[in-house]
């Protein structure tokens, strides 16, 4: 049981079907989310200067260079949560139709995704 | 007949010694994987050494990776895959002995944890005849009993590859597969040896085994109906107390 091997199977994309893709970017998002949790305690531990160090450093980040990172992160969380709902159901044997499933709730985490990212940019840019 | 050029690109091993050896060859529709095989070791390369028993999918014998996929080699036809350049691979997740033979005797240890066979309070004799069982009844467990024990679940089991305590998608589907049994008594105790951190609960629900299963025996969903029938039971131990 080697390093090399466990990577490959927990992140490889080689050989792998549609539910494997979606086991990976399940890891990978909850990297990326993880990695922003701790990003945003770092920003919410700027409140301890006060109120206008706080606003400062968020007029910051609300800006259209931050904005694709923002859209991206938006992504990360609907996907993450959406599958996560699916891997609940089908963890409490729930349903047969899990890849159905997941084609649904895709669906449903795109237009989302793209409504949400509408209002980020109406924010942000307009 | 059509036929065309392949190369197999063959992962060989021994001792400690590591390479991938080339073999180019003319395949004819029809051919599987394992008709190459026996093609290199008769013409080409004697020494090449590779499991296979039935040769029709159903000793579970030669299984491998082929082209990053664990397949049967004996169900998978040459002129269905995607490349002529063929990549075959032992299979992961298991300890190998030469070549594309794999060591399964961890699988096997794994499988024999559950108690995969039925579990009697009091064993009828044989004078009192058979348990009789409906065809209702079968349908219950007829899909895990499909199981041959190719390992293809356990070498494209993430879990599996990572943690070596993780009971596996084979045995956890066997295990199951008796629990739905009407004829055994032993749900309990059976429950209690998959229910923890290196069983049911270890498995993420890749749900690759069940893709790659030959048998469609989806130990995927085994897993998670175990998980059910153990909350249950947990749900149950909280108030009985």
């Amino acid at each position: 049981m080697s390093l090399k091997n466990a990577i490959g199977l927990w992140f490889g994309l080689r050989g792998k079907s549609f539910t494997g893709y979606a086991f990976v970017l399940h890891r990978l998002t909850g990297i990326v989310l993880t990695i922003y949790l701790f990003l945003h305690l770092a920003f919410l531990t700027s409140l301890t200067q006060g109120e206008e160090a706080y606003t400062a450093l968020i007029r910051k980040t609300v800006t259209p260079t931050f904005l694709p990172f923002d859209i991206l992160l938006v992504g990360a969380t609907i996907y993450h949560g959406l599958n996560g709902l699916r891997l609940v159901i089908a963890e409490f044997g729930l349903t047969r139709y899990h890849k159905e499933l997941l084609w649904v709730l895709g669906l449903i985490g795109l237009i989302l995704w793209i409504y949400v990212s509408y209002l980020l940019y109406k924010i942000v840019v307009v | 007949m059509e036929e065309k050029n392949v190369v197999f690109v063959v992962k060989r091993f021994y001792n400690d010694s590591e390479e991938e050896r080339r073999y180019e060859f003319t395949a004819s529709r029809g051919m599987t994987v394992l008709d190459g095989l026996y093609y290199i070791k008769d013409h080409l390369d004697a020494t090449l050494a590779f499991r296979a028993s039935c040769r029709m999918g159903i000793c579970g014998s030669c299984g491998m990776i082929i082209n990053g996929r664990p397949m049967l080699a004996c169900s998978t036809q040459i002129f269905d895959l995607d490349s002529d350049i063929i990549t075959v691979e032992p299979l992961k997740n298991m300890d190998g002995i030469k070549d594309l033979v794999a060591d399964f005797n961890e699988f096997f240890e794994k499988h024999k944890k559950v108690k995969p066979y039925l579990i009697r309070k009091v064993e009828k004799s044989v004078e009192e005849g058979e348990y009789i069982q409906t065809p209702d009844q079968l349908k219950e467990y007829r899909q895990y009993a499909l199981c041959i024990k190719c390992g293809l679940c356990y070498s494209v089991c993430a879990i599996a590859g990572s943690n070596n305590e993780y009971l596996g998608p084979a045995s956890l589907a066997s295990a199951y597969r008796f629990m739905k049994d009407n004829r055994d008594e032993g749900g309990e105790e059976r429950l209690l040896l998959v229910d923890g951190h290196d069983g049911c609960w270890r498995c993420h629900f890749m749900a690759e085994c069940s893709e790659v299963c030959p048998k469609e025996v989806d130990p995927a969903k085994a897993i998670q109906m175990i998980k059910r029938k153990a909350f249950i039971a947990a749900f149950k131990r909280l108030f009985r107390r």
